[in-house]
């Protein structure tokens, strides 16, 4: 029981993690419909200013969470209107090669930048266990559940409850009729993909805290959201966090009770089973279109 | 566009010629520069770099510059196999040293015995590489079955393990450790009560941690390069365990220290290297490494500087640069090295070099038990 | 149609009589690179050129090929012409399966759950330790036995004109595919799927037999790849391989038969190329790709095609 409930308390905290370095990608796909290649790179990115900063310069952690957000929003900002602009409504293709391109870039400019050593991003929280019962957890893990659930709220106000959000909702379903009632559905495109490229490399930041970052991270990274965002539905929020507890959940599991050797394929059939079963995700927002 | 592809064939060839006049000795080495184990790729180019630099100093090999060419085998056969190519062909280098991973090392052998090129690794110790009959290659370090039978003694009898689980990386190497360790610890009576891999990257050992709480184990064999253990290490003692651990891998180095911080106290690792090591040879050595590299060398650093000093002493012995000559020469190595002495037997595996037991202590690998590795 | 197929011949003349010139080994090794590659290329064009869906999980039918071409040569010794036409056959019958699921879905949930088998297949030939030798992989595949006496230089000539022979094969089906009425038809679902149904075309199983043909000819890739290499291991499964794949097509012109030929030429070499680059290769790679992207987002094909169409209208 004791190992159950443990495996389970794993599986929630690493579930929120998924959750969160998957916000970016399903904000960027379910309001560009981009499927951003470069998601776990942009997530590499923040984790190694976080780093910088709070290791080689000693800024506060939550300073630097604030630049890194700040810097990277620019820099995505900047990556659409210059790049991604210029393929959009060429199909999904090129933005999926663009995205490689990028990526590819991004992770060997940094491994000529830093290295190829592997980085903590410094933060306030202990590291010391912490005894709930039976079950082990450790404040800094406690403290970044709290922040992931701040960010994620917040986002979640900014998309329905402000005028951008509300631009941003109507450049998804309608970009013509959106730019015919005076939204500039450049600049809304490229609010949207600084948003989410906030949102990964505040990922980032965040979980290099309780892991490492280094430049080959990425990958991995992408390919995780990836499951998470399927399994909640392309697009959907909320089904990125559902989709992130599952994932985590589903992998405490498996590695528990069957071998931690074929953990990382749990979430690819995972996926596999969810399309079969319910094409488009379980909180799907996509409707077919001719 | 036929054109333009003729084009380019053809300024590959002309490069291939340029090549060819060469003033200096080139020396090929393979070594992972970017993927997953890219970090301790590069701490192997900087020790290689080290034994030229400092062997160039004096006056070279034969009154010859050494040139060390370098190339990215990302630990993948395939791409070694292509750098190996590419070496040996445009580059025209006289040996080769490297590819880091032995599934890698494993493609790159073939090649190296098609071209008659001799090869020699440092680093890749899966026991069946020395096993193929290459007369071209040469390991110049301890096979996962050496350091198995060197340490599990050691371990056994001063860690007083019994109940054992085994984790390792799901690669050739963690599973030759997990495997070779194995057999050895239950030869002499300990239980195997956990054995599991786990992927390159992994960043959650929380399930892992779980189940090696629940599994009743003394102690754990951990075979983890350094970003993989580290967090393991970390996340161990986050998880409040009191379970002993002893490593393979690049445990002793110092960014591993770096990384894991305190968490790395009382940590056992069995290593073939340690700055630590007190021979007089070793302490050249760092404080060469520690002038250049502004910090004290590991395991693959030593590994890089032996494989290249061993070969650049064949080639001089050689007196030439005569691939069957350097071969022949190889053979016949006596070579010193910071962690001891190098030799040869019959199938090209090197015997009579240390391996140390270091425990990690306020951030310092102490040697605790030192053993030759001998068949 | 009649500049493509001159094009094809004249490359393929230039391509037999290539290795006659006295080239170094390396110069025939990056050879054989190329012809692996456009095996691939033909074949991964006939999805995403034709079918007009974009897959990121065609390694899985090169691993499988791969890996069936090593396990019949090591464990049951069987030769190297009968390796490919096994791995071929797996491959295609993979493609059917995996095609049958994933093409009931498209745009970016069939680019993702096609990343996902091909994944899940990685992991599984990583641990399977039992069939695959896991992470150790399958190293010694045999040389077919005629090499035995031969140099090494004369070894890759063979592998050249095997690869060149497989190639032409691959070529010449896509060809065929391409102009026969189940190419149109699949060209017609790629436009516009609604119209392909109302004349009575089924996109469900025109684009399933593409997708088993271009599986089949990637496992012909794989074995051919594993028996010049002569070790198979995971990273076959690999997204690597994909993203070569992606670049050769994209670049080349996706939708043409020219572009999956000189795409893998020109990406061959350039990978050479950038290793004069050393640590910047894979950055100015990536670079690369971008501008492709932005500059001749139609594939050279494509770019060469606008301009014979502006010379023929004037």
């Amino acid at each position: 029981m004791d190992f159950l409930l443990q495996l389970l308390a794993n599986g929630l905290v690493n579930g929120t993690f998924y959750a969160l370095s998957a916000l970016g990608l399903t904000l960027i796909f379910g309001l560009m419909r981009v499927v951003n290649f470069a998601h776990g790179e942009l997530y590499m990115v923040g984790g190694l200013i976080g780093w910088a900063l709070t290791e080689l310069v000693g800024a506060n952690f939550f300073l630097a969470l604030l630049i890194v957000v700040i810097a990277t929003g620019a820099a995505g900002y900047l990556i659409d209107r210059w790049l991604i602009e210029r393929v959009r409504n060429q199909g999904a293709e090129s933005g999926i090669l663009l995205t490689i391109g990028i990526s590819i870039f991004l992770t060997n400019t940094a491994l000529l930048i830093v290295g190829t050593v592997p980085h903590k991003v410094l933060s306030p929280f202990a590291n010391k266990p912490l005894f709930l019962g039976p079950v082990v957890l450790t404040q800094s893990r406690l403290s970044i559940v709290a922040i992931c659930a701040v960010l994620m709220l917040a986002v979640h106000l900014l998309i329905k409850h402000t005028t951008l959000g509300r631009a941003m909702r109507a450049t998804v379903q309608d970009a013509m009729a959106a730019s015919l009632v005076g939204i500039r559905t450049e600049r809304i495109h490229g609010f949207t993909f600084a948003l989410g490229t906030a949102l990964a490399s505040a990922a980032g930041a965040l979980l290099g805290s309780i892991y490492v970052t280094q430049p080959t991270i990425g990958g991995l990274v992408s390919l995780k959201a990836f499951v998470v965002v399927i399994l909640g539905g392309l697009g959907s929020f909320a089904g990125a966090i559902i989709g992130g507890l599952v994932l985590g959940v589903a992998e405490a599991l498996w590695g528990g009770y069957f071998a931690t050797g074929y953990v990382d394929a749990i979430g690819f059939a995972l996926v596999i089973v969810m399309l079969l079963v319910r094409p488009y995700g379980l909180f799907s927002v996509k409707s077919e279109r001719a | 566009m036929r054109k333009t592809c003729l084009g380019i064939a053809a300024s590959v060839v002309m490069a291939a010629t340029a090549a060819q006049a060469q003033e200096t000795i080139k020396i090929g080495l393979i070594q992972p520069l970017t993927g997953s184990v890219a970090y301790n790729g590069k701490t192997d180019v900087n020790g290689a770099t080290l034994a030229v630099d400092m062997r160039n100093a004096k006056g070279g090999v034969m009154g010859k510059k050494i040139d060390l060419v370098v190339e990215d085998g990302q630990c993948r056969p395939a791409e070694s196999v292509n750098a190996a190519e590419k070496l040996i062909q445009r580059d025209k280098v006289v040996a080769l040293a490297g590819a880091f991973c032995s599934s890698a090392t494993l493609a790159v052998m073939p090649v190296a015995a098609n071209y008659k090129i001799p090869l020699i690794t440092g680093v890749s110790s899966n026991a069946s590489l020395t096993e193929k009959g290459n007369k071209y290659f040469f390991r110049a370090t301890e096979t996962d079955e050496l350091l198995a039978k060197s340490f599990a003694k050691v371990v056994f009898d001063t860690l007083k393990l019994r109940n054992v689980a085994y984790i390792g990386v799901n690669d050739d190497w963690g599973r030759g450790g997990v495997a070779e360790f194995e057999k050895q610890m239950t030869a002499l009576g300990a239980k195997t009560v956990m054995k599991e891999y786990f992927e390159h990257g992994t960043t959650d050992f929380y399930t892992l941690l779980t189940k090696l709480k629940s599994s009743g184990a003394d102690g754990a064999f951990v075979a983890a390069e350094t970003q993989d253990g580290s967090i393991f290490v970390k996340q161990k003692a986050e998880f409040g365990l009191p379970v002993k651990v002893f490593g393979v891998g690049s445990w002793a180095t110092a960014d591993f220290i770096k990384l894991t911080g305190d968490a790395s106290e009382g940590l056992y690792a069995a290593v073939p290297y340690a700055s630590t090591m007190t021979t007089p040879k070793n302490k050249a050595f760092v404080d060469a490494y520690v002038e250049r590299f502004k910090e004290p060398p590991g395991k693959y650093s030593a590994a890089g500087f032996n494989s290249l000093n061993i070969m650049m002493d064949a080639i001089e012995r050689a007196g030439s640069t005569d691939a069957e000559k350097i071969r022949e020469s190889l053979t016949k190595t006596n070579y010193e090295g910071p962690n001891g002495h190098f030799q040869f037997d019959a199938k090209g595996q090197a015997t009579g070099f240390s391996v140390v037991l270091v425990q990690l202590q306020k951030g310092v690998p102490n040697v605790i038990a030192t053993t030759t590795v001998e068949h | 149609m009649i500049f493509e197929r001159r094009f094809l011949l004249g490359a393929l003349a230039i391509a037999i009589v290539f290795p006659l010139l006295g080239w170094s080994e390396y110069v025939i090794h990056v050879g054989v690179l190329i012809m692996f590659s456009i095996m691939l290329a033909t074949g991964f064009n006939l999805i995403v050129g034709y079918v007009g869906e974009f897959s990121l999980g065609h390694t899985a039918f090169l691993g499988i090929g791969a890996y069936t071409a090593a396990l019949l040569s090591s464990s049951l010794g069987m030769p190297i012409f009968f390796n490919i036409a096994a791995a071929a056959v797996v491959a295609a019958i993979a493609g059917f399966f995996i095609g049958a699921v994933t093409l009931r879905l498209r745009g970016p949930f069939f680019v993702i759950v096609t990343l996902c088998f091909a994944e899940v297949l990685r992991i599984v030939a990583n641990n399977w330790v039992a069939l695959t030798n896991g992470p150790m992989g399958i190293a010694g595949i045999v040389k077919p036995a005629w090499m035995a006496q031969q140099t090494a230089l004369q070894q890759k000539i063979d592998f050249y004109y095997i690869g060149l022979a497989l190639v032409t094969v691959c070529v010449y089906f896509a060809y065929r595919f391409v102009y026969s009425f189940l190419g149109r038809a699949v060209v017609t679902i790629r436009e516009n799927r609604f119209v392909a149904q109302s004349v009575g075309i089924w996109p469900y199983s025109y684009s399933l037999l593409a997708f088993v043909v271009a599986s089949a000819m990637a496992g012909v890739a794989g074995a051919f790849y594993a028996h010049y290499v002569s070790y198979v291991g995971p990273e076959v499964f690999g997204f690597p391989f994909m993203i070569s794949m992606i670049i050769m097509v994209l670049l080349g012109g996706k939708g043409t038969l020219i572009g999956p030929v000189i795409g893998p030429v020109i990406v061959v070499l350039l990978e050479e190329y950038l290793r004069d680059f050393k640590d910047l290769r894979f950055s100015i790679f990536g670079l690369v790709i971008v501008a492709v992207v932005l500059f001749v987002p139609q594939g050279l094909m494509g770019f060469v095609a606008a301009r014979r169409e502006q010379y023929a209208r004037k």
